[in-house]
């Protein structure tokens, strides 16, 4: 529900309290920052890892911190993807008319909900790094590759000593964020009435084509703006993977902290960074729904 | 479709048989072949271990739960961790309500400058990873603001985290009560107070605690992220144990389990809050 | 299957019972609609009618018993079914337009996708249903940008674009404004003038009276009563059409 917008926004007794305990709270930070711990501020660190100079080509070049935010940006592209393919099969499956789906989508979305992230990103990591990778021959691939099929790799999946780390990351993120899209695709399917199927089945359509003209097209309507949501869960939940040392946005911020001996600008920076980033996701993906919307039904 | 009158017509209509459905369409063998399917995932996972050499040492693991030292029980790290896990679970739910009920008051308040701070509250939350925000609790306002100890630097962090769920689901809980029933209350010559009190929470509460029981579920899951910080709960002892005997998948899938028990428990009982609710209305 | 003047019986139900769980919502019924006919079948809520007609098109599967429609038995054979529905149009109280088309393609997409007529063919005998309907200008729009009856009316042209040999009413006029229901029912009556086979589940006596054929009353299941509309009006048997006829009436 929408609280109104009335015209009765007055000063009243609640501002005092809130503009005074504010006030106070700052205060007290600024008298402990300045005389207990006689902190000097230093921000100039900042500019020279966003970007630097590079003496080779004679231009500015991104530095850590945009290197991260693009690598941070760069699993979720990718951990969308795979949990979009992967959750639609689940959401699907979880409105299906046989047991056996349902029951396979159910068991699946609710271990990943019960488990938390952390232990889980462990345990993927040890068994994907012992097991998958060297199926796939990761490893090899990066020892034996041209340089150009190289750098593609590393366009796509970033450095090539870590693409261990980042697929492994990667498929985590995907996985989790997979429990979560299906259970947005179930309830766009689920939503729609059981008279539009019925419609479909009075005018001869087949199983198939019910899905594909009529419950379909209407559960992407209902399903798209929770999914650009799930997006920005996923820039936020990519900084998990550092654990992992996968070198994006958090983990490059902790080590340029500890290199600097600068945690409080590099991470209120960093905090910055992903406010940026995802607040201007939140509002374009709102000004896009609000486009969209116009031309609905 | 109304039931008509059940005795009545188990006399006068002849016993039904129902249609037999065939074997492989129905819902047993379905199950069984759910139950394989587990099985499958079980044993590939074991062999997989096996095909790398993985030296099983499952008898080492007890010991890290508890020890008997002269007929005294001592609880191992792994039991230790598990307690410290639901400590900041437990005060976290407390901080959490607190700062949830907070901010949804200043939300649904006239105040201006209420609104202001409740809505950047929000966003600041909304907009950045849970890491990061424990990585300025414990790094930034440890230190300005002289907390002394990480645990409650991560229980505070944890709690401005999930504060900002709880909010919106006290908010959500006391805008879905209609507004008739503001307008019935004032004609009967309630006060805001009273009709908060007497007509408003009765309503909006029962609605509100599945979900934030559902939050009590998150805080033990998101308490691991604390292992990063230097805060002795479940999963930095874990780390630590690993550290110590390599036994990695099976300190992984102990820990795993463990969590799970907790969560699945706590999930359960938002299920049947939920239902008994439901039932209530 | 004929009876003795020769007619083709377009629809033969023969103890037919249905469960829901463990709740009988049919009992034994046995019904036969010959071609053309217009069967209209009243009663309480509750009482079965949707069933009956949903066991029709097979929405509803029932347990025990027969329903032969135009020569085909229902049974679990998919493909028949598929064959059956074709030629069953049925039009539901809450209209289930499909929101995300608009009225002609609402109409375009059972010819073009379980047909498979070509766009434009199916566009003509679109065009020629919505103004058999009346709604004719209305094509571009979307269904919520319709009044009810007017959706209603695009529902009725939607199922006559199948060119179907039977039409299903369930109870089509309940969800519209009083105002609305006339020209939902005109519709209808200049639909059975046309010759279609039709049963409605309705309680618009009126338009009972004008245009059915037989009257079927049931409660709790059951067939109570089948008789034509001026015996089932003036000089109903049962008991419970009685009390059933005297309060819809009064209304």
């Amino acid at each position: 529900m929408v609280k109104q917008k009335s015209a009765k926004l007055t000063i009243g007794v609640l501002d005092v309290i809130v503009l005074t305990s504010v006030v106070a709270l700052v205060g007290f930070i600024a008298y402990r920052v300045n005389f207990v711990l006689i902190y000097k501020w230093d921000w100039s660190v900042i500019p020279t890892y966003l970007f630097r100079w590079d003496e080779k080509t004679a231009s500015l070049v991104p530095n850590l911190l945009i290197k991260g935010m693009i690598a941070t940006i760069r699993v979720a592209i990718w951990a969308m993807l795979v949990s979009s393919i992967l959750g639609v099969i689940l959401g699907i499956a979880r409105t299906s008319d046989r047991l056996l789906p349902r029951l396979v989508s159910w068991a699946y979305v609710e271990f990943i909900r019960n488990i938390p992230p952390v232990p889980f990103l462990f345990l993927f990591y040890f068994f994907i790094s012992s097991q998958i990778m060297p199926i796939l021959g990761i490893d090899e691939f990066v020892y034996s590759a041209s340089p150009q099929k190289l750098a593609v790799a590393e366009f796509m999946f970033g450095p090539a000593n870590l693409m261990t780390n980042f697929l492994s990351g990667m498929i985590s993120l995907s996985m989790m964020s997979a429990a979560y899209i299906a259970e947005i695709v179930r309830s766009g399917i689920q939503v729609i009435p059981k008279g539009q199927r019925e419609a479909g089945q009075t005018i001869g359509l087949s199983p198939f084509a019910i899905m594909r003209y009529i419950i379909l097209p209407q559960a992407i309507q209902r399903v798209v703006p929770p999914l650009a949501g799930q997006f920005i869960t996923l820039i936020k939940d990519s900084s998990l993977i550092a654990l992992i040392s996968v070198q994006e946005l958090s983990f490059l911020a902790m080590e340029i902290a500890i290199s600097e001996q600068r945690f409080f600008e590099v991470w209120i920076f960093t905090g910055f960074m992903y406010f940026t980033v995802c607040y201007s996701c939140a509002k374009a993906f709102g000004w896009l729904e609000r486009r969209m919307g116009a031309h609905r039904y | 479709m109304p039931a008509i009158d059940v005795a009545q017509s188990a006399n006068s209509g002849k016993k039904l048989n129902r249609r037999k459905v065939r074997w492989w369409k129905s819902r047993t063998f379905d199950f069984l072949q759910f139950i394989a399917l587990i099985a499958f995932v079980v044993w590939i996972t074991w062999r997989s271990a096996a095909a790398m050499d993985y030296r099983w040492q499952w008898y080492r693991l007890p010991k890290y739960f508890y020890r008997i030292i002269d007929g005294e029980l001592i609880w191992g790290p792994l039991i230790n961790g598990m307690f410290v896990t639901l400590e900041i679970a437990a005060w976290g739910m407390v901080l959490t309500l607190i700062i949830g009920l907070i901010t949804a008051i200043l939300r649904l308040s006239d105040s201006f400058a209420g609104q202001v701070l409740a809505r950047t509250y929000l966003e600041t939350i909304r907009n950045t990873p849970l890491l990061v925000q424990v990585s300025i609790f414990y790094f930034v306002l440890q230190p300005i603001l002289g907390i002394n100890n990480p645990l409650w630097t991560g229980i505070l962090a944890l709690a401005f985290f999930e504060g900002s769920f709880a909010s919106e689901i006290i908010r959500a809980g006391i805008n879905s009560v209609p507004r008739g029933q503001w307008e019935a209350s004032s004609t009967v010559g309630l006060s805001k107070a009273k009709t908060y009190i007497y007509v408003i929470l009765p309503q909006a509460v029962p609605l509100m605690l599945p979900p934030l029981t559902g939050i009590l579920v998150n805080l033990v899951k998101h308490s691991a992220i604390l292992s990063f910080v230097a805060v002795f709960e479940l999963t930095t002892e874990a780390r630590n144990l690993i550290g110590d005997t390599f036994m990695s998948f099976e300190i992984w899938f102990t820990i795993g389990a463990m969590y799970l028990v907790v969560t699945i428990t706590l999930s359960t009982l938002v299920g049947v809050l939920e239902r008994r609710i439901g039932r209530g209305r | 299957m004929s009876d003795g003047t020769g007619k083709q019986a377009m629809i033969q139900l023969r103890g037919v019972n249905k469960m829901f769980g463990d709740f009988q919502a049919l009992y034994d019924i046995n019904l036969d609609v010959y071609q053309g006919e217009r069967v209209v079948i009243c009663g309480p809520s509750g009482s079965g009618k949707s069933t009956l007609i949903r066991c029709i098109n097979r929405l509803e599967e029932h347990e025990t018993g027969e329903i032969i429609v135009d020569g085909i038995r229902l049974d679990d054979d998919t493909r028949k079914i598929a064959e059956i529905r074709a030629e069953i149009g049925m039009v539901f109280q809450l209209f289930n337009l499909f929101p995300h088309l608009s009225v002609l393609d609402n109409c375009t997409l059972g010819p073009m996708k379980a047909r498979g007529i070509s766009r434009t063919e199916a566009q003509k005998l679109a065009m020629r249903y919505l103004e058999k309907v009346r709604i004719p200008e209305q094509a571009g729009k979307y269904p919520s940008q319709l009044s009810g009856g007017q959706q209603q009316r695009v529902a009725i042209a939607r199922s006559l674009c199948m060119s179907p040999k039977i039409m299903l009413f369930d109870e089509p006029t309940s969800a519209l404004d009083p105002e609305m229901i006339k020209e939902v029912l005109d519709v209808m009556i200049e639909l059975a003038e046309t010759g279609m086979t039709m049963i409605c589940v309705t309680h618009e006596m009126g338009f009972a009276k004008t245009v059915a054929d037989k009257m079927i009353f049931m409660d709790e299941g059951r067939i109570v009563e089948e008789a034509t509309p001026a015996e089932f009006f003036t000089n109903p048997k049962n008991d419970r059409t009685k009390l059933f006829l005297s309060q819809i009436l009064l209304h």
